[in-house]
């Protein structure tokens, strides 16, 4: 499944009422007429540092309840840290964090309502599959017939039934996965955190899961935290992304959101492939960039100011040379199934164009590209 | 690679000379009257077993089992939290105090035990230099503490080893299900620990039920346990033929042989990686 | 916080067990210490500060030839009990996995069984072979209950060798002889170091294997020991200073390890950093 295709899926799939959070700001912004969710977990001006590594640094972050969030970014980002904080594992430098309300800076994490998935699941190896799903319950001493009875909901909903009494060692890693899950909510925590849990699997498997996990997040009710590397997997499942580099906050919205408009080059190139231009911004609607001026539809620049262009490689669209405004000559040509990776040299510049169309190597070609497409971004630095 | 596989066999038949054939001379022995020294009569029969009748023989396997099971519990009380003490600390830090933990060892068996058996004794050099006058020597319960001294390592380095492998992961799951400290140690960590447990028993309970020179200078010669038997079967009595001293000491050797290879299944059950034996 | 609080009693019982569990291992050494320095032949009292049974040691008395047995031993069955422990080692770890299983509980039986069993099936091949009881036999038995510590101490580190290394060897033009010399050899270095260690280690203190193959004539340190011990006469207090001079050896080797080991995690760090 390509990635517009599959793009164009989750546009349809998700419902677009997330709370748009800037760094060190509070703004509300709903749209698509649905209500207020009250916040879940907040977490305010955390700093968090291992020896001089700074990994969160003024971090501020509101979470809703019922809402599939997911943290994306690359190794060493600090999202991973940020998890560990909410679930207790790790204590912030400064800062507070709120669960329902409540500052929960001191609780450990078995105090806390909140489970965690772990990344290479942490299951019991001296239990059976029975055993460390209701590892929780029996803590809480829940009566038995009550925990059977909820273990086995459970291992339906991951599609685990009957095998209850199998051994961790005897499982494949797409069954310890679900067992992992079902460890965590079957105490039917207000909040699951969830550590990269697929990546130990296979491609078709992760992408098999990833919709299993988005369903049943919307079936339980549970706040999911989502922790990923993986922008593949972040634009499927979330209702709102947050990116994050070098412990901050660089943009959070709806994947559609960050995908067609990205704030600057690290979410631009992070997200998805894109052409990255140095332009100016002449005035409002009006961008030159290599050269050329190109109508668009953003404003509010001050007049000529340099900025950042992206154009996602799925936007250009081959003309006839004599009627483009950008010509040039085809350097390479890959077929990657479902369209075309074909590289265009223009003007000594290379241009990455994703096309159904064919055109051979040392073809001349004319590039369009409709102003919607052209994302203008503030500069970012060097 | 497959080419390599000859190698083994030397050592496949240098273990068979050396391990099978005294097993079976040992069963020879142990079921015949069969002489070492001078192969004379060769009567099939258990008459052998008729040591087992005798008090002092029973006296002796009672008290070994009896010195060496509760030196073994001991070593466990102690050793545990040792090992699990050390299992938490930095790397450096932990590989220093495990080879402060192994340094003793190579100091010779028989002068350690010399030396507390002055420890042991009343108004010796120990009193003079330390002023520690304790008077236990020829008391059960100077074997015992000396088979503690000696064998205590041999039950922390199995167990630490085991609880050092173990995934931290397991503990924070634990935590996140729930979990306080001492639930979290009774319910994953402790029985995550069985193996090296076990070997840690293994390892300390069979030297201390095979001693005899701990019994020999520690209890002044007045115990005698397994090791002491043996050892006279096969040295001191082996000089008068009529007694069969040899073929007693080889049924007792068997015993013992299969006790330990049995011990020894136990602890291939529950450590399949064969780490904790050394 | 009361975590803290807990955190501080555990730390604190961890502590303290350490600390018994060190008095422990160590009072005896300082005892041997003490009588080491001990002018007194019998050890039953402090008769003040002398250093010549170190002396002793060195000029002539009667611990040197056993000391020079010992030595001998531990040096010879070591080499040999390395050597072709290395090349039973590579055998084994070559077989398929169920005759390699086989051989493995058959390498472990000597580890697990009580020594005093192991000395008297020795003795009783001995006496079989109709072998003289003295250095032959008694490097014989070192070298049979060395040699299953040495392997396994090697198989680990051939277990983790990619599989393919020997073949690679072979791919990139050595003969069989080299790949594993080449190749396998230096890979597994330090599981062959520390095989020898344990051999070395097992043998320079063993007594009742010893006891039990040496025969009336033939005596290393432990034997000598066992007979002199008790009979203030023919003992010498020598032997207390020998102890002492291993166990100083013993921990200089130690620290000094650990101390490259630190030498070279700080030059690696410099360079990184």
């Amino acid at each position: 499944m390509g990635k517009r295709t599959k793009q164009a899926l989750s546009v349809g799939f998700f419902r677009a009422s997330a709370f748009v959070l800037h760094a060190g700001t509070v703004m509300f912004v709903p749209f698509g007429g649905a209500a207020m969710s009250k916040k879940m977990i907040v977490l305010n001006h955390i700093y968090k540092s291992y020896g001089d590594l700074k990994v969160l640094d003024d971090f501020n972050l509101y979470i809703n309840e019922n809402e599939f969030i997911t943290l994306l970014g690359p190794s060493g980002c600090g999202k991973t840290t940020c998890l560990r904080l909410i679930g207790g594992f790790e204590a912030p430098d400064s800062g507070t964090i709120e669960f329902d309300g409540k500052i929960i800076n001191g609780l450990e994490p078995n105090q806390r309502e909140i489970n965690t998935c772990f990344q290479k699941y942490a299951l019991f190896p001296h239990l059976d599959v029975f055993g460390n799903i209701a590892f929780g319950l029996r803590l809480k001493k829940i009566p038995k017939e009550e925990i059977t009875q909820r273990v086995e909901e459970v291992l339906r909903l991951v599609k685990m039934e009957g095998l209850g009494s199998r051994t961790v060692s005897t499982l494949s890693g797409g069954q310890q996965q679900r067992v992992a899950i079902a460890r965590a909510i079957v105490n039917r925590p207000k909040v699951l955190l969830l550590d990269e849990p697929l990546g130990a699997l296979d491609l078709k498997l992760r992408q098999e899961m990833q919709y299993e996990l988005k369903e049943m997040q919307k079936e339980l009710g549970i706040t999911f935290v989502y922790v990923t590397h993986d922008q593949e997997e972040a634009l499927t499942m979330s209702d709102t992304i947050v990116i994050m580099n070098e412990g901050k906050i660089l943009q959070i919205g709806t994947p559609e959101d960050i995908y067609n408009e990205p704030k600057n080059r690290f979410v631009a190139n992070f997200i998805g492939e894109s052409n990255l231009f140095e332009g100016i911004m002449h005035e409002d609607y009006l961008v030159e960039f290599c050269g050329r001026s190109f109508e668009c539809v953003d404003k509010g620049f001050r007049k000529d100011e340099p900025v950042d262009v992206v154009i996602r490689p799925e936007d250009f669209d081959f003309v006839p040379p004599s009627k483009g405004k950008i010509v040039g000559i085809v350097d390479s040509l890959l077929f990657k199934g479902v369209h075309y990776e074909i590289n265009v040299i223009v003007d000594g510049r290379e241009y990455t164009i994703h096309t159904t169309k064919f055109r051979d190597i040392g073809v001349k070609v004319g590039l369009s590209v409709d102003p919607d497409n052209i994302h203008v971004m503030k500069r970012s630095g060097a | 690679m497959n080419r390599l596989r000859r190698y083994s066999l030397p050592y496949l038949v240098w273990m068979g000379i050396f391990i099978l054939i005294p097993t079976v001379v040992l069963l020879i022995l142990a079921f015949s009257d069969l002489s070492l020294y001078r192969p004379g009569t060769f009567r099939l029969s258990l008459a052998n077993f008729a040591i087992f009748s005798l008090p002092t023989t029973q006296r002796a396997i009672w008290n070994s089992f009896r010195f060496a099971g509760i030196a073994a519990a001991i070593c466990f009380i102690i050793g545990y939290p040792v090992a699990f003490y050390l299992s938490k600390l930095g790397i450096r830090v932990r590989k220093i105090l495990i080879s402060l933990l192994i340094v003793p060892l190579w100091s010779n068996m028989l002068l350690r035990i010399n030396a507390w058996e002055k420890i042991f004794t009343a108004n010796s050099i120990v009193t003079d230099v330390f002023g520690l006058s304790i008077s236990l020597v020829g008391t059960d319960a100077a074997i015992v503490l000396g088979m503690v001294a000696m064998y205590l390592p041999f039950m922390v380095f199995p167990i630490f080893s085991v609880l050092e492998k173990m995934d931290p992961k397991l503990v924070e799951a634990a935590r996140d299900l729930g979990a306080n400290d001492v639930q979290t140690f009774f319910r994953v960590v402790f029985p995550l620990s069985g193996g090296g447990v076990i070997s840690g028993f293994v390892m300390t309970f069979l030297p201390a039920l095979t001693t005899f020179v701990l019994p020999a200078y520690l209890g002044l010669g007045k115990y005698t346990l397994i090791g002491t038997l043996i050892e006279s079967k096969f040295i001191k009595e082996a000089a008068d033929s009529r007694a069969l001293s040899i073929n007693q000491g080889s049924l007792i050797s068997l015993f013992l042989m299969i006790l330990s290879i049995t011990a020894f299944l136990l602890v291939i059950r529950v450590d399949k990686e064969g780490e904790t034996l050394i | 916080m009361r975590k803290v609080l807990r955190d501080r009693l555990y730390k604190g019982i961890g502590l303290t067990f350490l600390a018994a569990t060190l008095l422990i291992l160590y009072a005896p050494i300082l005892v041997i210490l003490v009588l080491s320095v001990n002018d007194s032949r019998r050890g039953y009292a402090w008769e003040g500060f002398t250093l010549k049974w170190y002396s002793a040691l060195f000029t002539g008395s009667a611990l040197t030839e056993p000391i020079l047995n010992t030595l001998a031993v531990a040096f010879t069955a070591t080499a040999v009990a390395t050597v072709l422990g290395t090349i039973f080692a590579i055998g084994i770890n070559a077989l398929e996995k169920k005759r390699r299983v086989k051989m493995v509980l058959l390498n472990n039986i000597p580890v697990v069984n009580p020594d005093i069993v192991t000395a008297i099936s020795l003795m009783i091949v001995f006496s079989l072979l109709s072998l003289t009881f003295g250095f032959g036999t008694v490097l014989l038995a070192h070298i049979f209950f060395s040699m299953p510590y040495v392997i396994l101490s090697i198989l680990p580190a051939l277990r983790k060798l990619d599989a393919n290394l020997y073949e690679a060897g072979l791919d990139l033009g050595c003969s069989r002889g080299q790949a594993v010399t080449k190749v396998i050899l230096p890979n597994i270095a330090t599981g062959i170091f520390s095989g020898a260690m344990m051999a070395f280690t097992m043998s320079i203190d063993d007594f009742v294997i010893t006891y039990f193959t040496s025969g009336a004539n033939y005596m290393n340190v432990s034997t000598w020991l066992y007979s002199k011990l008790r009979l203030p006469q023919a003992f010498t207090p020598a032997a207390y200073a020998y102890n002492i001079i291993i166990f100083a050896v013993t921990i200089a080797v130690i620290v000094s390890s650990n101390l490259v080991n630190v030498r070279k995690e700080r030059l690696k760090n410099e360079k990184i950093g």
